[in-house]
């Protein structure tokens, strides 16, 4: 299984893939903290001052921002397989196609970590100069942290969810577009359409809001309970998955 | 040749790893079946594929030859029968690569180089990186294998496929089509290779081609299918010998009305258009003197019976269409 993972780290690292992702991630992230620093305490923008616990636990939970695209690493990782057929050596050099699925999940889940850590330490480095600049840099205490940890242990479990997607739908594009549609049109309409704002809570995006926001919106899980939730999103596609990519022909 | 092309002896051979060759496995297929949707791919096919023989696995397009190449490598699931080496399926061999060494598509990401590519499937195989470098010198592409393999040409991307299946160093070879893409001088050093591997080394080599001409100068022997099923399964000297005794001779004659009935009353099979005869079931010589000694001038006279390719196509004519109609024959019954 080490060999696998290490196959699957190989192929990750000898595209560009993951850089552009990274590189596409920070940015991002940089650009919501500054966003955010800059309308704080701004009273039409509705963002509590800088200095406040509450803003600082806004911008530690700024890093969830790029969940979109971990989940895009993740289902990369896996439809790549089936976008350029190397499905076909992969699965000949590994004909127990559950184990290349796990270690998939395996891979990308522990790179996945390596690059939330560096996402989150340009949040952090990006909130210490413009907050420190407006005035208070947020403080590495436990509250903060454990907001940072929790974010970022969110975006690793979208890489996962990403594999899992990826090996139940295959196709590359149709796994990001419909990623992306649902990350930012169906779960938002769930979530405000009154009807079905109480399913909300049970939904991946409703998880993630009760890890890393414990505030304002709608009615949400206790925060370790939405990390079970989400965890639980990313086992269920990742076993899926498992089980597909095992009983279909790889034609 | 390819811009970055082999470098190889004068045999084209380049010769393999010094270890010694793997132990001989033997392929066996037996009543393999695969039905998709109403269409019957692969019906009830069984043969054998021997070590130390290169063998050609031939059939029209959609005969059904692919479908069974991946289920003989457990990449689709028959609906029934059994394809194994030594008695073992794919999905159960110990080490799948050291055993199975398989060319079915030329399948990488284009942005990566060929010997990252190779060294990919390396660590998954748990083999020596160090492995990527030699089956990139052992195909001829050691210059380009730090190349990304998306601007390789297709006889380039052939040949990484066949550095991919020689990973393993395996003793059992499986090429689906392999010489699509390759410039004849390719195709020679290929021929010579699989040659080399099969009879040197003693390893199975398996090659399907949709044309007989393509392999003939390869192979030893031949599985021939058609709409799924095996038509025929025979050595090369086999198949030789039927295109011998089925052939015809054409005959040109100003004469040719009298010969054909000379012919015709010593019992042989004569069609007479014209000057011309196509004479069945006497041999150029037996034609030749008959002529002579009843003093008929010819001016043509030859053999139309050697050609292999004409048997391979009468075993396959019309096997073809069987695909396409056996969904109305099936629901017909």
């Amino acid at each position: 299984m080490t060999a696998l993972v290490r196959a699957e780290w190989t192929k990750l690292f000898t595209t560009r893939v993951w850089l552009g992702l990274l590189v596409g991630a920070c940015v991002m992230v940089i650009g919501f903290a500054v966003l955010l620093t800059a309308f704080a305490g701004n009273p039409e923008a509705d963002i509590p001052a800088v200095g406040t616990p509450l803003y600082e636990e806004l911008a530690m939970a700024n890093v969830v921002n790029v969940n979109v695209l971990f989940l895009i690493l993740g289902i990369i990782g896996m439809t790549q397989e089936y976008r350029h057929r190397t499905a076909t050596p992969t699965f000949l050099t590994t004909p127990h196609r559950g184990r290349v699925v796990i270690a998939k999940l395996v891979a990308y889940a522990l790179a996945a970590t390596l690059f939330a850590l560096v996402v989150a330490a340009v949040n952090v480095a990006t909130l210490a100069v413009h907050a420190g600049a407006r005035g208070a840099a947020p403080e590495l205490d436990a509250d903060n942290l454990g907001t940072l940890g929790s974010s970022a242990l969110a975006l690793v479990i979208y890489a996962v969810i990403g594999v899992g997607l990826g090996a139940l739908l295959r196709n590359q594009v149709g796994a990001i577009v419909g990623g992306l549609v649902y990350l930012f049109v169906v779960e938002p309409l769930i979530r405000q359409i009154p009807a079905t704002s109480g399913a909300y809570k049970w939904m991946p995006g409703g998880g993630l809001e009760a890890l890393t926001a414990t505030f304002q919106g709608p009615d949400l899980l206790e925060p370790w309970q939405g990390g079970v939730l989400l965890l639980g999103y990313g086992l269920v596609a990742a076993l899926l998955g498992t089980f597909l990519a095992v009983r279909r022909d790889v034609a | 040749m390819d811009g970055a092309g082999p470098v190889h002896d004068e045999e084209g051979v380049i010769l393999t790893a010094k270890s010694p060759a793997p132990d001989p496995v033997r392929v066996e297929v037996a009543g393999l079946t695969k039905v998709f949707g109403t269409v019957r791919a692969v019906s009830d096919l069984a043969f054998t594929v021997e070590p130390g023989s290169v063998t050609g696995f031939l059939g029209p397009n959609g005969a059904g030859k692919t479908t069974t190449l991946r289920m003989l490598l457990g990449l689709v699931r028959p609906d029934s029968g059994t394809a194994t080496f030594d008695g073992v399926p794919y999905a159960a061999l110990p080490r799948p690569v050291r055993t199975v060494g398989a060319v079915l598509e030329t399948a990488f990401h284009p942005a990566r180089s060929g010997r990252d590519h190779l060294r990919v499937y390396c660590r998954a195989a748990g083999l020596p990186v160090s492995r990527a470098d030699e089956v990139l010198a052992q195909v001829g592409l050691a210059d380009a294998g730090r190349r990304r393999a998306g601007g390789y040409s297709l006889g380039m991307r052939q040949r990484l496929a066949l550095a991919t299946a020689l990973l393993g160093d395996p003793a059992v070879l499986v090429l689906d089509e392999p010489a699509n893409g390759l410039d004849p001088e390719g195709i020679q050093w290929l021929r010579g290779f699989l040659r080399h591997l099969a009879h040197d080394q003693g390893r199975t080599v398996l090659v399907s081609s949709h044309l007989l001409s393509e392999v003939e100068q390869t192979v030893d022997r031949v599985v021939i299918v058609g709409g799924g099923r095996l038509v025929r399964e025979a050595s090369m000297d086999e198949l030789r010998s039927g295109a011998d005794g089925a052939g015809s001779v054409l005959v040109r004659s100003p004469e040719a009305a009298r010969l054909a009935e000379l012919l015709r009353t010593d019992g042989a099979v004569v069609d007479l258009d014209g000057e011309a005869l196509t004479v069945t079931g006497r041999t150029t010589a037996e034609i030749g003197g008959r002529a002579f000694a009843a003093g008929v001038e010819l001016h043509e006279l030859r053999s139309r019976s050697s050609g292999l390719e004409e048997i391979y196509f009468q075993l396959t004519a019309g096997r073809e269409q069987y695909a396409a109609t056996s969904p109305t024959e099936e629901n017909a019954r």
